[in-house]
């Protein structure tokens, strides 16, 4: 049964893609370590000599370090958009602090004694700078280059969420997957690269003081050097695809679109929080969404028909700890109060509300509850704890506000929610290990992202609703002592997006057309 | 000829040095003494324009020092600093080279120059001209910081307690080939110093401080001889063995 790959074949397989990545990764940290070195070190150099513009300079720089990195990304969307400009932007502000600061504190920390008689011989402040303070401080100011550089090898895996490659690309992408081998293989490599450059930086921090200005005259160079890594992901399409990290190393994504349709377009990763505004800004062409998005209508965008059937259904259901629907037999006929209830057209208005109207999704919940007449208000019961888990999108959010309301007002029951577990693996590593005890999951992703048939299997399985619930319900059940309740009603599929003007123009209907149209293009 | 006219400091509501006025003559060796904090080193720095004086003028030469660039008037002016203040990164050599370079001497001039000090100094060339200072002894360091100071040979030496971090025995030695040196004939020389002993030793002059002001001037007997007040001659009260020996060992 366990067919699965060692992290070395996963890495001699992936070889084309991982030096890519690593080389984009050197390229952008190089890059903004670069500009964050060009303007750190004079401004570190100008507070140290005035002591008033210190204080806001290093404030300022501190207060964007504690700016978490996602939220900073977050924030420069709207400003850079997409792509190695705001992710450059992201990295320089972070590698900034360090940089100024160890210049100043570097330059500072010089015996007040040697400056001053370096005055005495009749040096200018420049003559000084040059010969005494930037040499004597060096080893404190490369410690500060090394620590931003480590800094940026880090955070630099979050570029992968915005178009910008790197390491990141595989790291999501396996969490997403609940692929270990795809974590390791971004994982490892971005922790080397890391161990690497500090080392390397750590034989410069010690470089003599006869060598350090040379040093410091040629370290822009070799920091440029390593920037002209970073080359965008090319390809030869004038159609610019955006797809998830997860989407990327599914069958039932990047690689059905390849063997499947033979579709080849020039593809960038990105996050599906930015993915939608992306493609509305036509910063994107095509993109892998979910039918039930919210987005879809307010962005006008259409789905493109999945015509070969590479996408299998994808029906909702709440996935539940076998143990605990036996303790409390009360919970499984609450929680299948919403089965059948929601269907796709009303899942994407909930969505819509949350995604586009930014409502808050416990409110989204109890409307539709009150308005399906399933809304009772708690009972407040301490019979027993039940822990909802919920993966890190809105329409997860909404599901698990209205069980939480369900099983408060049905049951006896006490409810804490965990929301907001990452992807599909941390959900479900959760729940095996108690961790939780129920989560809403879906069909085909159970399918294709954790069960991992082999292939003959999931074609024959993937064009009926039924077969697929009935597989992953039994494995499930088996070989985990997870019970999967009645669907809810509604198919969140993947689907690939356009928006409907180029859609349109293009004639462009089904998978196969995008796949006609590029081959013609060329 | 270094004259100075009502300068005062002041730090913090304190005065550093209080309406100071002096004249020191072509060649003339005067030592300012003076207990910890009477203002030597701050008056000394004003020389130089370490440090701006809040009032007051002072002119070498004829020549205002605030008329040319600071820069230019220290490359002027040899100045040793009390814990000698010498550049770790850089060697004996190149820390003695720092003012000829600045001034633009080629290296046929420099090197020479160089050997010529350290060899004067009693510090063997051939052992010391690449060591790093840390490699020296605190009296070595010493003599490399006077070395430095008379580099470019400028008409003027300001010395701020150059031998005051010394131990006695090691204080006798560098003080003695310091003052064999030739090339001090011609220097005008401004010392500071709260040891007596030394202000007897190199002193044309002595000019007694306390608490910013100069309380007495004259040739060291004069000191003892005619004492302008109380403190003057508290200050030289079970001194004067010293000075009587040390007039002794002279003739
Ligand atoms: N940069 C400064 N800021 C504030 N006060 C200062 C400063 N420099 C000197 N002072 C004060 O001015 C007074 C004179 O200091 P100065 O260093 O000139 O004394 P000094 O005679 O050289 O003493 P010492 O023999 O200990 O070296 C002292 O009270 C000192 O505290
Ligand atoms: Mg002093």
């Amino acid at each position: 049964m366990d067919q699965r790959q060692s992290l070395w074949e996963f890495m001699q397989q992936q070889s084309g893609k991982l030096l890519q990545q690593t080389i984009q990764h050197i390229g952008l940290t190089f890059i903004s370590l670069l500009i964050a070195v060009l303007i750190g070190l004079p401004l570190g150099i100008y507070i140290a000599r005035n002591k008033k513009a210190a204080g806001i300079v290093l404030g300022a720089a501190g207060v964007l370090q504690t700016i978490p990195s996602i939220a900073l990304l977050g924030f420069l969307i709207p400003v850079l958009g997409i792509g190695p400009v705001p992710a450059i932007a992201a990295l320089f502000l972070y590698a900034l602090l360090p940089v100024i600061r160890n210049t100043y504190t570097g330059i500072n920390g010089v015996d007040p004694g040697v400056k001053e008689a370096a005055l005495a011989m009749g040096m200018t402040a420049t003559q000084r700078l040059f010969r005494v303070d930037l040499v004597l401080a060096f080893p404190v100011i490369m410690a500060g280059i090394r620590t931003a550089t480590v800094i940026n090898v880090g955070v630099g895996t979050l570029a992968a969420y915005i178009a910008a490659g790197g390491l990141g690309e595989f790291i999501f992408g396996g969490i997403a997957l609940n692929n270990t081998n795809m974590i390791l293989a971004g994982a490892i490599p971005a922790a080397l690269l890391a161990i690497l450059l500090d080392f390397l930086l750590s034989l410069v921090q010690r470089t003599g003081s006869r060598k350090r200005k040379m040093v410091l005259g040629l370290l822009p160079l070799v920091m440029l050097f390593f920037s002209s890594f970073y080359v965008m992901p090319i390809g030869n399409t004038r159609l610019l695809a955006g797809f998830t990290p997860e989407f990327m190393g599914r069958r039932d994504g990047d690689i059905g679109l390849r063997s499947v349709y033979g579709l080849t377009i020039r593809t960038v990763v990105i996050s599906d929080a930015v993915m939608y505004k992306a493609i509305y800004d036509h910063k994107l062409d095509v993109i892998s969404g979910y039918s039930t998005d919210g987005r879809l209508q307010a962005y006008d965008l259409v789905t493109l028909e999945d015509d070969k059937k590479i996408f299998p259904p994808y029906y909702a259901a709440p996935v539940v700890r076998s143990e605990v629907l036996r303790n409390y037999p009360e919970l499984a006929p609450v929680l299948n109060k919403l089965a059948g209830r929601i269907n796709d057209s009303i899942m994407t208005l909930l969505n819509y509300r949350a995604e586009y109207l930014n409502q808050p999704p416990d409110r989204i919940a109890r409307d539709f509850l009150e308005s399906a007449g399933l809304y009772h208000p708690p009972r407040n019961g301490k019979k027993g704890l039940i822990r909802l888990g919920s993966k890190i999108f809105p329409e997860q959010y909404i599901l698990t506000d209205m069980y939480a309301m369900l099983i408060r007002g049905f049951t006896d029951l006490e409810v804490d929610s965990k929301t907001g577990l990452g992807g599909t693996k941390i959900c479900f590593e959760a729940l095996v290990h108690q961790q939780i005890d129920m989560y809403p999951e879906y069909t085909g992703t159970a399918l294709l992202a954790i069960l991992q048939p082999p292939p003959a299997l999931t074609d024959r399985l993937a064009g009926s609703r039924d077969s697929v619930y009935r597989y992953v319900s039994d494995r499930f059940d088996r070989e985990y002592g997870l019970t999967w309740l009645d669907p809810i009603g509604f198919n969140n599929a993947y689907a690939l997006m356009m928006r409907r003007s180029q859609a349109e123009q293009s004639g462009i209907r089904t998978i196969s057309d995008l796949t006609h149209y590029l081959k013609n293009q060329k | 000829m270094i004259v100075v006219k009502n300068i005062s400091k002041r730090f913090n509501m304190h005065n550093a040095v209080d309406n100071i006025s002096f004249t020191v003559g072509q060649g003339e060796n005067v030592v300012f003494l003076g207990t910890s904090g009477s203002g030597k080193t701050t008056l000394l720095k004003m020389i130089n324009r370490l440090i701006e004086p809040d009032c007051g003028e002072i002119l070498i030469d004829g020549r205002s020092i605030v008329d040319q660039r600071p820069e230019h008037l220290r490359r002027g002016i040899g100045y040793v600093f009390q814990n000698n203040g010498l550049f770790p990164h850089y060697t004996i050599e190149e820390n003695i080279a720092i003012v000829p370079r600045l001034l633009g001497w080629n290296r046929d001039r420099i090197a020479p120059r160089v050997i010529s000090l350290m060899e004067k100094l009693r510090l063997p060339p051939a052992q010391y001209l690449n060591a790093y200072p840390n490699e020296l002894s605190g009296g070595q360091q010493q003599r490399v910081g006077i070395a430095r100071a008379l580099a470019a040979d400028p008409p003027v030496l300001l010395m701020d307690e150059p031998f005051g971090a010394l131990d006695p025995i090691t204080r006798a030695s560098v003080k003695k080939d310091f003052k064999e040196l030739d090339e001090l004939r011609s220097k005008t020389i401004i010392l500071v110093t709260h040891d007596v002993q030394e202000a007897f030793e190199l002193a044309d002059r002595i000019f007694l401080m306390d608490g910013g002001r100069i309380i007495q001037e004259g040739k060291p007997e004069d000191m003892f001889d005619r004492p302008a007040t109380q403190y003057v001659k508290d200050f030289f009260e079970g001194q004067r063995y010293i000075f009587d020996h040390f007039k002794n060992s002279q003739h």
